[in-house]
This record gives C-alpha cells, sequence and structure tokens, in this order.
C-alpha cells in the first residue's frame, strides 16, 4: 500500500463557517508530515475531522484511509483501525484513573481485533514499559486522569497512551505548546522510538520547535484553510526567519 | 421494604436522641450530634425507587462534625427528594454535604438544602454541594441551595449546578477507542465518584436496592459503628452501564 492516508478537496464547515477550503494531503506508511500554519488556519480542524468530533460538516470532498472511507467510521472505530490523536488539551477525567482508562481502551481496540482481552499482568507490565518510556512515574498509573497534572505531565500522558495503543497514523496537535526543553525532549523521545517504516505521522504545529527533534519528511503550510506549500525542511527554515505572511 | 433496619447500629449507640418514622419510600430522621461525636450519612438511591429523603441535623455540642454523601440515579418516572437541614447550633462544628446524581427519563428530583449558624456557633465550618446531570428533555431537576447565617466567623460555601454530561469527555474516550456506551459509563461514574463512598465502594456494588448508611463514632464511643449495606448482588456499575446505553439515544441533546 502506497498510501496510507488520502485527503481530497476536503471542505468543512463549523456552524456557518467555512475552515477548510479544500484541503489534500496525502501520507504514505513510514511518513512523517508536518503541517504548520498560523492561528487560526485550520489546523486543529482538521485534526478534529480526522477524528471524528462531532460538530464539524464536511460539505465536499473525501478522506481515504488505508483505502476505506474514513467519514463513515464512528471515532471508537478509526482508534481501533489505527488512528491516534494526541489531544492540544487533554481532558480531565475526575474518578477514572488512568489504568481503568487505559484498559478499556486496550481491551475494547483487541474485541475489535477479535482479540481476547489483555490478562491484568501482562496489562501493567506493557503499562510500566509505556510510562518509562515517557518518564511518567509509576504512581501516575493510579492517578485520575489529567486531573492535577501540569501541562507538561499532560502532553506526556497522551504519548505515553499512543505509546500503550501502538497506532499506525498518530496526529500531534500542537503536541509542543506549553512544554519546557526538557519535557519536549521527552515527548520527542517517545515520538522517535515509535518510528517504523509502516507508521506515519501528522504533527501539527505553528512554530519549529518540536520539528527541531523529531523530523518531518514532508512539510506543509496550511493557511485560511487551503495548503498553500508543500515541500521539504527547508520549508521550517523559511518560516522561522520570515513568517507565514510570505506564503 | 422499609431500609430504615440499616440504621439500627445507630440507635444502638444513642437511641434516646433519634426520632424517625419510615415507610415504604419516605425517611424521616433527625440527628443529634454531641460534643467530639462525627456522624456520617449515605444515601444511594438506585433507578426504579422514588424516595423521600428528610434529614434533619442539629450539630449541638462543641466540635461536633457531620457528614451526608447521596447520590440517585433516577431513570424512569421517579421521585426523588431530598430534604437536608443541617443546623449548627455550638461552636467549632463542621459538616459537608455533598449530592449528586444523574436523572434521565421522566425522573423529578428537587433539592431542598439548608445550612443554618446559629449566631453562638462561631468558627463553623460548612460546605454544600448538589451537583445534577439531566439527559433526558423529559427529566426534571430543581435544586435549592440556602444559607441562614446568624454568625460573623464562620466559613461557609454551597454550590449547585445542574448540567449534561461534558461531550469533550466522552470524545476524549471515544477517540482512545473507548464505545460510546462504556464511555458514558466511565463518565456517569466519574461524575458520581465523589459520593460513591470511600473505601466502601465493595459495598455499594452489592447494595441490592436504594440504601442509607450511617456511622457514628465518637471520643465516647470509640468503636465505630458501622451498617453492613444488603446482600442482594446488584452492581452500581452495571446498573450505570444499562443506565447509559437505554439513554444514549440523547446524546447530542444540547
Amino acid at each position: 500500500m502506497d498510501k496510507l492516508l488520502e485527503i481530497k478537496n476536503l471542505h468543512v464547515k463549523i456552524g456557518d463557517k467555512e475552515i477548510l477550503k479544500g484541503v489534500d494531503l496525502t501520507i504514505g506508511p513510514g511518513e512523517v508530515h508536518a503541517v504548520m500554519g498560523p492561528n487560526g488556519a485550520g489546523k486543529s480542524t482538521l485534526s478534529a475531522v480526522l477524528t471524528g468530533r462531532p460538530g464539524y460538516e464536511v460539505t465536499e470532498g473525501s478522506i481515504l484511509y488505508k483505502g476505506e472511507n474514513l467519514l463513515e467510521k464512528t471515532p471508537e472505530e478509526r482508534a481501533w483501525a489505527g488512528i491516534f490523536l494526541s489531544f492540544q488539551y487533554p481532558i480531565e477525567i475526575p474518578g477514572v484513573t488512568i489504568t481503568a482508562f487505559m484498559k478499556a481502551a486496550v481491551n475494547a481496540k483487541r474485541k475489535a481485533q477479535g482479540l481476547p482481552e489483555l490478562k491484568a499482568g501482562d496489562f501493567l507490565k506493557q503499562m510500566k514499559e509505556k510510562m518509562a518510556l515517557v518518564q511518567m512515574k509509576p504512581e501516575f498509573a493510579r492517578r485520575e486522569v489529567n486531573v492535577g497534572f501540569s501541562g507538561g505531565e499532560k502532553k506526556r500522558n497522551e504519548i505515553f497512551q499512543m505509546a500503550l495503543l501502538d497506532p499506525q497514523l498518530s496526529i500531534l496537535d500542537e503536541t509542543d505548546s506549553g512544554l519546557d526543553v526538557d519535557a519536549l525532549k521527552v515527548v520527542a523521545d517517545g515520538v522517535n522510538s515509535l518510528r517504523s517504516p509502516e507508521k506515519s505521522a501528522v504533527i501539527i504545529t505553528h512554530y519549529q520547535k518540536l520539528l527541531e527533534y523529531v523530523r518531518p519528511d514532508v512539510v506543509h503550510v496550511l493557511k485560511d484553510g487551503r495548503m498553500v506549500k508543500t515541500g521539504g525542511r527547508e520549508l521550517i527554515d523559511l518560516i522561522e526567519s520570515q513568517g507565514f505572511d510570505q506564503f | 421494604m422499609g431500609h430504615g433496619k440499616y440504621l439500627d447500629p445507630f440507635v444502638a449507640v444513642a437511641p434516646q436522641d433519634d426520632k424517625r418514622c419510615h415507610s415504604e419510600r419516605s425517611e424521616e430522621s433527625l440527628y443529634r450530634v454531641r460534643a467530639g461525636e462525627t456522624l456520617e450519612l449515605e444515601y444511594v438511591v438506585l433507578p426504579g425507587e422514588s424516595r423521600d429523603i428528610d434529614v434533619n441535623i442539629d450539630l449541638v455540642g462543641p466540635g461536633a462534625e457531620a457528614h451526608v454523601k447521596a447520590l440517585y440515579l433516577s431513570t424512569g418516572a421517579e421521585k426523588v427528594n431530598f430534604h437536608i437541614v443541617m443546623h449548627h447550633r455550638a461552636p467549632g462544628c463542621r459538616s459537608t454535604q455533598k449530592i449528586n446524581g444523574i436523572a434521565g427519563g421522566r425522573a423529578q428530583v428537587h433539592f431542598d438544602g439548608t445550612i443554618v449558624v446559629a449566631p453562638d456557633a462561631q468558627q463553623t465550618e460548612a460546605y454544600q454541594e448538589n451537583h445534577n446531570i439531566v439527559l433526558t428533555e423529559d427529566a426534571r431537576v430543581e435544586t435549592r441551595p440556602q444559607l441562614e447565617i446568624y454568625a460573623d466567623d464562620v466559613k461557609c460555601s454551597h454550590g449547585a449546578t445542574v448540567g449534561q454530561l461534558n461531550p469533550d469527555e466522552l470524545f476524549y474516550m471515544r477517540s482512545r477507542g473507548i464505545p460510546e456506551a462504556e464511555a458514558r459509563t466511565l463518565q456517569m461514574l466519574s461524575f458520581l465518584s465523589p459520593v460513591i463512598p470511600q473505601g466502601r465502594e465493595q459495598e455499594v456494588e452489592t447494595a441490592g436496592s436504594s440504601y442509607c448508611c450511617c456511622r457514628r463514632s465518637s471520643s465516647a464511643f470509640s468503636s465505630r459503628v458501622s451498617s453492613s449495606v444488603p446482600g442482594a448482588p446488584y452492581k452500581l456499575c452495571s446498573c450505570i452501564g444499562s443506565f447509559s446505553r437505554s439513554n444514549s439515544s440523547h446524546s447530542s441533546m444540547s
């Protein structure tokens, strides 16, 4: 398969307002793409539509994932098919521990694949491994999801979940915002360790910080709802020195 | 089915102070809490059961404490009424009230809670919270939190909310692959978690029906009196689970 994701002429509205005005994006297996753009360009709308967030209306265009129409799948079906979104603003769920949350997620995916539930011991072992990957302390397993977490801890929790769910297409929405250099390195190392010839990623960001550590193969510039430029890493430096106004 | 029998251990501690009557579906209780004593009351009202819970608590001795927790899950045409009066009559007393619940179907829930702080009850600490989720257009929740404060050196707060399940939470869970019905179950457990009795989840899960539990401890009676919860197997979790499935068609209600 030469295409994992194929977005064609995607138009998306929120209420009466058109946010995406004909986006094209094709991602092959193993590729890391960066989507850069100023605030309000439609970057988060793109990630929301890819993961099936309610409230977004696709008025035109198509999204194929592994050759299938992604738009008719529910958010959970997309997760089972290997799509993962690292949220820009991770949600707090009081009263639900990370262990309970991830156990439900992992076993739901296994059920969808026709596999039996993981044994408790095996699950906890995997959790421990993946938490170590992003330097989360073991006691976080018993913490309520994102409740009382610092900005950095929330983002590390996202990458931990990504590692545990082992997605084929990871979407990182502004994962670098609010991170100090040390936390950024931990997150980047986590993301890099998950790279493989089959797995792809979309890194959505409005500045180049994370892209110094997770090096993309292709860089896109999204502005006013359209991809206005696509190129290699040289685009990152161009944006760094001259901003988005040039496009 | 008078669930008042579960209060018997309390009667054994201080029968002279307790008068209440029970019927099929109503409970009126007056509790007098004396110096150094702590009273804990827990109520769980499960689907299919209408209840009138009418509680008057008098904190009559310095340093007395009272804590009330209640949860309701009402899915059909139940009527659930809470009427709670927390009366601080002595100085240095502390009270908390947490009442959370979820109303679906055509359930009608009414919460009426008053904190009264008498002129002599300085250094009172009294908190009251009532949070409600309404799942359907036909369900009704009315909440009336009230404060009557006649002392000037007190810490009191009350808060009440009536809302819907948070759609962002739901989407977050679904984006991780948790199916919608299961995500809604987790969400409801999450919402109710502050009022699920701590360290007593086992007992709640095996509670056969709605119940009330009362514990009283004091320096004079060092042994902690705890009532046991009756036994028919009935899990709160599975109860919420079937509840969330039966109401999932309303998930997009605004």
